[in-house]
């Protein structure tokens, strides 16, 4: 190979390592993303193609369905901070040196492994009305409840089981957390004298406070995004379409109900939920951060 | 101290009580498994009077699971060996190489990882269907490779840019261009950050359902989380077949905790501690 050339070969190298990525990413996630904006102000159907306007957006919000996914959305974002508290707290625990923290650790973590869909299969057997929690529920004198029939309570006890299956992620999250605290401020809290209270609040909240940042972030897009595994097996979107939630709504508009364009629109009103979410949490954390 | 000592054992009950309650699902479900119909409807939580393992080989056989977890196993394995290949050349030449746009190019990247895969689904979807790969491996193995290329390219670029640049100095006197550099010093020192992100990302697809319901639908091409679901169906009336099937379902993942637990842990934390 003659001098030239192999330079020339050296300055492309960089581009050409990142090109398959960089190619990958543009075409099939940020081009998608312009693609499904657009796409949401067009037609289905015999419309295909032509522009309606916001037509798709007024049938999302005349949609009870979509109504009550959005209603669901309001309460995973009231339900946060419970599921982000709850790792928290065992992580400290564990942190803290309770007996038997090395296995709480591993028996935590493990159902985080396990995909929702296997979680889902075991929780419609335990949670069924003739089922093994109705059979000890019964017998303390409570009476049976249909857990996945009854509306009301469905989409408690799914949200249930998507936390019972994922805490284990955020909990070894806090614990790489604690991992960059300083043990010495902690020991010197409670030698002076501190209660556990006291400690969490004025030593490892604050010491913390990037990674339960970050906590609520991922556990609020967990919530958002990946439950659809538990909603396909465990309701399907029922009792009475109670347990929608908008990745469930987009599925069935775009694979059952042959409605792409509508789906695309949920898509972006879902898009949009997470940013404003996203930025109204880190903004909100930063606040409660710097008054500390 | 004992009174420090006694309320560390006030806090261990019930954290004892959650990690039975972590555990006992699981160990349920496998006792089911081992029962016969009638047994399980007479007593649901009484333990199998004697172990029926012809419930394995029922779901096994007649669900056709052996052929969802070959399914499985092809469209992981190449997903996965895809993600590490392209993810470590990017993150080699993104995290430890000067170059005119390399910036730019990383926020691409990362601006992905903030596209949920429900946002794009639904043209990705098309787009797919445009190139004739809806319903086969290299659509569902490149739909797995572009859902978690973001999360690979940002943790090898991390891993990468804590590697010594005297290192890479040291390779490119010595004679070695670019791709020698990557291909004999990056490869092999990113080993442990290729491992964990590896064994996640396997995790990922193994698990996901959404992904492969969308690009996959036929029957014969089922992954085997997909095959799952419509296990339910099948045996509505015989839960010990179901639960043994979603047992089978769930011991190579099982097996992967008992022996990976700590990669897979240092996986999840690796993308907290470096953001």
């Amino acid at each position: 190979m003659r001098p030239g050339t192999g330079r020339r070969a050296e300055r492309l190298a960089p581009y050409v390592l990142v090109a398959p990525a960089v190619l990958i990413i543009v075409v099939l996630r940020l081009w998608p993303l312009l693609l499904g904006v657009n796409f949401s102000f067009t037609g289905d159907g015999a419309l295909n193609g032509t522009a309606v306007g916001l037509d798709n957006y007024r049938d999302l919000l005349d949609d009870p369905l979509f109504r009550t996914a959005l209603r669901n959305v309001g309460l995973l974002v009231l339900l946060l901070p419970v599921a982000v508290a709850i790792p928290g707290l065992l992580a400290t625990f564990i942190y803290l040196r309770v007996p038997g923290h090395r296995l709480f650790r591993s028996v935590y973590f493990f159902p985080a492994v396990l995909s929702p869909v296997i979680v889902g299969a075991i929780f419609n057997l335990l949670l069924a009305y003739d089922g093994p929690l109705n059979a000890v529920l019964g017998g303390a004198g409570i009476g049976p409840v249909d857990w996945l029939g009854n509306p009301n309570v469905a989409i408690f006890a799914v949200v249930g089981v998507h936390v019972w299956a994922t805490f284990g992620m955020a909990l070894v999250v806090f614990l790489a957390g604690f991992a960059t605290l300083d043990a010495a401020l902690v020991d010197a809290a409670r030698v002076d004298g501190a209660s556990l209270r006291q400690t969490i609040w004025h030593v490892i909240v604050p010491g913390l406070s990037r990674t339960i940042q970050f906590v609520f972030v991922t556990t609020m897009i967990g919530l958002l995004t990946s439950m659809f595994g538990l909603l396909y097996i465990m309701t399907s979107g029922g009792p009475e379409g109670s347990t929608y939630l908008p990745e469930y709504y987009i599925w069935i508009q775009q694979g059952q109900m042959n409605r792409p364009a509508l789906a695309s629109a949920a898509s972006t009103a879902l898009f949009v939920i997470m940013l404003v979410v996203g930025l109204l949490q880190i903004g909100l954390l930063r606040r409660a951060g710097r008054e500390d | 101290m004992s009174r420090v000592r006694l309320g560390r054992w006030l806090i261990a009950a019930p954290m004892t009580i959650l990690a039975a309650a972590t555990i006992y699902p699981l160990l349920f479900t496998a006792n089911v498994a081992m029962k016969t119909r009638r047994e399980y409807i007479l007593d649901r939580f009484s333990l199998a009077s004697t172990l029926h393992w012809e419930n394995l080989t029922t779901a096994w056989n007649s669900a056709g699971m052996a052929r969802y977890i070959l399914n499985s196993l092809i469209v992981v394995t190449c997903s996965v060996v895809l993600l590490l290949l392209i993810g470590s050349m990017a993150g080699f030449a993104l995290g430890r190489v000067r170059f005119r746009g390399s910036s730019a190019l990383f926020l691409v990247c990362l601006a992905a990882l903030f596209i949920p895969f429900q946002v794009i689904m639904v043209p990705l979807a098309r787009i797919m269907a445009d190139g004739g790969l809806i319903d086969t491996y290299p659509g569902l193995i490149l739909a797995y490779v572009a859902q978690f290329l973001p999360f690979t390219v940002f943790l090898m670029t991390s891993y990468y840019r804590a590697v010594p640049a005297e290192i890479i100095d040291a390779a490119r006197i010595d004679g070695n261009t670019l791709y020698g550099v990557y291909r004999r010093i990056m490869l092999p020192i990113g080993t442990p950050a290729l491992l964990s992100v590896g064994i996640l990302n396997a995790l990922f697809c193994w698990n996901d359902v959404l992904i492969s319901l969308l690009m996959m639908p036929s029957a014969d091409h089922r992954t085997l989380m997909v095959g799952v679901t419509s296990l339910r169906g099948q045996y509505s009336d015989d839960i010990p077949t179901f639960a043994a099937g979603v047992l089978i379902a769930a011991v190579p993942v099982l097996v992967t905790y008992l022996f990976l637990q700590r990669q897979i842990a240092d996986g999840v934390t690796a993308g907290a501690t470096k953001g």
